[in-house]
């Protein structure tokens, strides 16, 4: 018998409420109230997160985002700052108990295990994705999925990025360039490191779409069953709690 | 403020900012796309580096010495080239 998980579809969310659903879940699942998780959601209005570890003002162009109505969140995680596209992202999370034999103690061998999913799903679709570490997903050697990994109260975290459809312009209007000068430069640069779902197929898949693909591959990859559920009360409440007492805060924003 | 960029080859960016006093370090912010498990330590780990030398090898031994005490993991980056960057931005002779 295939174990059971959590899905959820919270679809779209402001850039606060999806990093602060993610903290509640994985208080939830450290409390034991929800099983491990697979969610899927989307981010509106489109937003910029940054890692734990970045300075807000060094990494996005605060002005341009006020400007084109972006928002922008510090996340839980580590690593590096994305641009989150309204329509052309999807995003999920995993939030599973650390004993399971998904987890090891090793960080780069977890990102390998719960990538998987992803890549199986990817593949489905057509597109011959491959792992690669550090926390990346590619195909034809371009990045078309980014990964990040935390781990707290006995429970690991990771969320991460699938791209549908890209846009390097916009992309480093809102993130910041070292020199105005470099910026085309730049936005080459990522034309020839990022890929999508769409422009490798040369065709559009719909977020439903992804979505059945990538159910279906992490299903196979983790031998488990995804049983669609809802966010949970206490979930909700600690969610909204998150985000006006942390993400939505200056104080958490631009902490570094 | 002194100021220096580490890219990692094939890993992470490291940023350092940097205020030093009699070759010592006198205020530090490392920030960056690397991973560091508990990710709370940061601060505490920049507090510890406040009065060290300005030394690649004493640097890199203090913080070594922090990550095996708190149990930390690093992802994408080492102590060295932590050390690198705060060299690479304070200067060997201060």
């Amino acid at each position: 018998m295939a174990e059971e998980w959590r899905l959820l579809d919270t679809d779209l969310g402001d850039a606060f409420y999806n990093m602060a659903l993610d903290e509640a879940i994985a208080i939830a699942r450290s409390k034991n109230l929800v099983p491990n998780t697979l969610r899927f959601f989307r981010w509106e209005p489109s937003a910029v997160s940054i890692g734990y570890f970045q300075s807000m003002e060094e990494e996005v162009d605060i002005k341009a985002c006020n400007k084109l109505g972006i928002d922008y969140v510090r996340r839980r995680t580590g690593g590096g700052a994305v641009y989150h596209d309204r329509d052309g992202e999807l995003t999920y999370s995993l939030i599973i108990n650390e004993d399971h034999p998904l987890i090891s103690r090793d960080f780069q061998k977890t990102y390998e295990n719960l990538c998987s999913g992803i890549i199986r799903g990817l593949r489905i679709l057509g597109v011959p994705a491959e792992f690669k570490p550090i926390n990346d997903i590619i195909v034809g050697g371009k990045k078309i999925s980014g990964n990040a990994q935390t781990r707290s109260m006995n429970v690991v975290h990771q969320h991460g990025t699938i791209l549908r459809d890209v846009n390097p312009t916009l992309m480093f209007t809102v993130l910041k360039v070292p020199s105005e000068k470099i910026r085309d430069k730049m936005i080459k640069s990522v034309k020839e490191r990022v890929t999508s779902i769409k422009s490798y197929l040369k065709k559009e898949v719909s977020f439903e779409e992804l979505k059945d693909a990538l159910i279906k591959g992490f299903e196979e990859a983790f031998n488990i069953r995804l049983i669609p559920g809802e966010v949970t009360n206490f979930e909700e409440q600690t969610a909204i709690k998150l985000k006006m007492e942390k993400y939505s805060t200056r104080e958490w924003n631009f902490k570094r | 403020m002194l100021k220096a960029e580490h890219k990692v080859k094939g890993g992470k960016l490291i940023k350092v900012h940097l205020r030093k006093k009699d070759s010592k370090i006198d205020f530090i912010k490392i920030t960056g796309d690397f991973f560091m498990h508990p990710e709370e330590f940061i601060e505490d780990l920049e507090k510890i580096l406040i009065g060290c030398p300005l030394n690649e090898a004493e640097i890199t031994k203090t913080i070594e010495a922090f990550i095996k005490k708190h149990e930390i993991s690093l992802l994408g980056v080492t102590p060295k080239d932590f050390a690198k960057c705060i060299i690479k931005a304070g200067g060997v002779d201060g």
